[in-house]
């Protein structure tokens, strides 16, 4: 599947193999005894934690530290405070997801200005530019994964329905091409179908968006959810209410995949591949700590997944079997 | 239309009649003063503007009730207590900024200092003119719903991808310049101007991207530097003295249209070195099997792009490398020649093929500094951009706000408190709303994005 978006700044995205290790850099960084901080905007998401384990595996293949990793827990605050106190660790280089675009420039800012490699994953602030700022931006095709949940729920649709998108409140470069994206795919192949947006600033407050949403749309027939974790909030609040409203969302979460399995009311997920993700972020950091060029922005396509693959998605980008309730849940084993 | 530079050279003279404090033009000097950073305090504005105190007071107070200014932080005492700063109130409004290319559209969001917000970027296909003024009226409609306060909108400052010739003398755009063939009947100006209801603005993506990379990427500090954009059309911007070079009618750098030849053949640079080039021979490559790799890219997408090519050339293939060495060996001719006329201190190439592609800036490299006088190279810089289409997006909003503070604009706005209550303004966007189609009854809403 090709890689349909832009970058932050409308860079062309570079496949992961732009980044490739030979085995004379992976010698090369083994001979630096390399320190390495991540610093995460949550650890709470399965997506979080599969991409800091891509990271941290392929680090230490090339005989890099890990001397740090921090979860934000979606906070400015934290975030700043974490990346100042690593600046005082002196770290060879830092990964971030930055969680927002504007409060926390000025501490990745410092990060570079000190001479310390920032690679920076999902989001890049506005104002930050590739290979001055910061070495390279390492995410999903997010522009993809917005048209692949739109495709997904479309096939769910009645003629002339209206669809709830329920996004993210905070100017975020991949949930905002996820919303562009979903919105424009309805617009060019369901012309019938209206799209009718809330937002939700954390979360907590998912749930309760979306049940005002369907409150004040009536003819609301089905709902994207522009992430796995917000849409369990959802689920939550709108099962008792709408039993038979499809959703489509985005990543692999536990509880999202198990909804799809189990023919609950999540229709279809665009995944990601944050294993694969994570290692293409080790792999650019290293790169830029042999001081090669690094391409701007390295983007890795989405996944469509649906009840018929659900399995075969989760064994990618989990790497272990899938658990029983779901093989279950797919008849593909007998409960006893 | 003056400059940033010119609105701050405008000073008064001493002893005469002072027309400059009627109330109007000397809030604009007030302003402008504030704006440009060249007085940060009541003090400061006294001496660099040479008003009296009461002048100062009167002006700054009624900028204040426009909420133009305001004084809420104080600067470092100098013995006695610590004045009061007096600051440019930037988020008064928003200025929305567009860049539209042969292949992609960006849309962003900047403060009144021309400093970007937001931008968001996407593949568009531009030859449909009403599905792509669609797009960016969806966009900007996105654009500005997305903030929490619905802020006023003053302008709208777009990047396109062709010379953009314009009457010089007015304020801003009414009807939409033929910068491509047939985009004067698109209606992108006439519908912007109706939608959003603010001025439009309108340059040429190679002039705007120049202006950004001067004020926000690698020509920062730069008193001369020469631009480089490499897509289908190959076009350059100069900077000169530290300011981008307009020309008589805004036509700079269509180096594109310049006959080069390679290897027996003849043609514009645009034709032989450009990104359809690129892709024509990438594609026969494809097809006779010459490449493999892109022979494979070929099989899967069932199309070959100039990135095709120029990912293929920068992950070793033999066949792609050729045909981009070929582009930037003419194009590195043609820049070598600007160098030696214009001894620029920095080149920077940009654009989507320069973006992609490391073989294509080396093979620059050596043709410009092999082809250059000594004295030339000696301290030249060439670099790739790393700014992408941002640049025109910083550019194009770096015009939005310098039209928008220009003292001739401005006086005629200042008082009512914004651009978009001027009357003349008014009175011309009544012109258009008269002239539409009469099956069209009143402005359609923005569509939702």
């Amino acid at each position: 599947m090709p890689v349909v978006g832009l970058g932050p700044h409308g860079e062309r995205a570079s496949p992961p193999e732009r980044v490739t290790l030979l085995p004379q850099d992976i010698a090369d960084a083994r001979a630096k005894n390399l320190r390495v901080a991540i610093v995460m905007h949550t650890l709470e998401s399965d997506w979080s934690r599969h991409l800091v384990q891509g990271v941290v595996g392929q680090l230490g293949e090339c005989g890099a530290i890990v001397i740090d990793v921090v979860d934000c827990q979606f906070s400015a605050e934290a975030q700043i405070a974490a990346l100042d106190r690593l600046r005082g660790e002196k770290p060879d280089a830092i990964i971030s997801l930055p969680v927002d675009n504007t409060t926390v420039t000025q501490a990745h800012l410092a990060v570079s200005a000190a001479g310390i490699k920032l690679v920076l994953i999902d989001n890049a602030p506005t104002g930050m530019l590739p290979g001055k700022d910061y070495a390279s931006l390492v995410s999903a095709d997010n522009y993809g994964l917005g048209k692949i949940a739109a495709q997904l729920l479309s096939d769910h649709l009645p003629a002339d329905a209206a669809v709830g998108l329920l996004a993210y409140d905070a100017d975020f470069f991949a949930s905002n091409e996820r919303e562009i994206a979903f919105s424009q795919w309805m617009e060019i192949n369901r012309p019938d179908v209206a799209v009718k947006t809330a937002r939700f600033p954390s979360i907590d407050s998912a749930g309760n968006a979306a049940i005002r949403l369907i409150d004040a749309e009536a003819d609301i027939a089905g709902l994207f959810v522009v992430w796995d974790t917000p849409c369990v909030e959802v689920i939550k609040a709108v099962s008792p209410r709408s039993k038979a409203l499809p959703i489509s969302t985005v990543d692999l979460g536990q509880d999202v995949t198990t909804n799809l399995a189990e023919g609950g009311s999540v229709i279809g997920i665009a995944g990601q591949r944050p294993f694969q993700q994570g290692e293409a972020v080790a792999k650019t950091t290293i790169t830029a700590l042999l001081n090669r060029p690094c391409p701007d922005w390295v983007a890795l396509p989405g996944l469509s997944v649906t009840r018929s693959n659900v399995i075969e998605s989760y064994q990618y980008v989990w790497r272990k079997p899938a658990p029983r309730d779901i093989l279950i849940g797919l008849d593909v084993l007998r409960s006893s | 239309m003056l400059s940033d530079n010119a609105a701050a050279n405008q000073t008064r003279s001493k002893g005469r009649p002072r027309n400059s404090e009627s109330a109007a033009a000397s809030l604009v000097d007030v302003l402008n003063l504030v704006r440009l950073g060249h007085a940060t305090t009541r003090q400061e504005l006294e001496r660099v503007g040479e008003y009296g105190r009461a002048i100062v007071a009167d002006r700054l107070a009624t900028l204040k009730d426009l909420r133009l200014v305001h004084e809420s932080a104080t600067g470092i005492a100098t013995g006695g207590r610590a004045p009061r700063l007096v600051q440019f109130a930037s988020d008064r409004a928003r200025l929305i900024v567009v860049t539209l290319d042969q292949s992609a559209v960006g849309v962003g969001l900047a403060d009144l200092h021309g400093q970007l917000i937001s931008e968001h970027h996407e593949i568009i296909e531009i030859t449909d003119q009403t599905a792509t003024v669609d797009r960016i009226c969806a966009l900007i409609n996105w654009m500005m719903t997305r903030q929490a306060d619905a802020p006023d909108l003053w302008g709208i400052s777009i990047a396109v991808p062709g010379p953009v010739l314009t009457d010089p003398d007015s304020l801003y755009l009414l009807e939409t310049p033929d910068f491509l063939p047939n985009w004067d009947r698109s209606g992108l100006v006439e519908t912007l101007t109706q939608r959003f209801q603010a001025p439009v603005w309108m340059r040429s993506n190679v002039e705007t991207m120049t202006m950004g990379e001067l004020h926000g990427g690698a020509g920062i500090g730069q008193q001369s530097m020469l631009f480089v954009k490499i897509g289908q059309r190959i076009g350059a911007g100069l900077v000169s003295n530290g300011h981008t070079y307009h020309g008589a009618a805004g036509a700079v750098g269509l180096i594109g249209h310049l006959p080069v030849t390679f290897d027996g053949s003849a043609g514009s640079l645009d034709a032989m070195a450009g990104a359809e080039m690129i892709k024509t021979r990438g594609f026969a490559a494809a097809q006779s099997g010459e490449s493999a790799h892109l022979a494979d890219t070929l099989a899967r997408a069932g199309e070959i792009s100039a990135i095709d090519v120029c990912q293929a050339a920068q992950v070793g293939d033999e066949v792609s490398a050729e045909i981009v060495a070929q582009s930037g060996k003419l194009i590195g001719g043609v820049v070598a020649t600007l160098a030696n006329m214009l001894n620029p201190q920095l080149i920077v190439l940009a654009g989507s093929i320069a973006q992609t592609n490391d073989i294509l800036l080396a093979s620059i490299r050596e043709t410009v500094y092999g082809a250059s006088h000594p004295l030339v190279t000696r301290d030249l810089r060439i670099l790739r951009s790393q700014m992408s289409s941002s640049a025109a997006l910083l550019g194009a909003a770096k015009t939005a706000a310098e039209a928008l503070f220009d003292p001739t604009f401005l006086k005629d706005w200042i008082t009512l408190g914004s651009p978009c209550l001027n009357p003349a303004f008014l009175q011309a966007q009544a012109s258009l709303d008269a002239n539409k189609p009469q099956s069209d009854e009143g402005p359609p809403p923005p569509p939702e994005i």
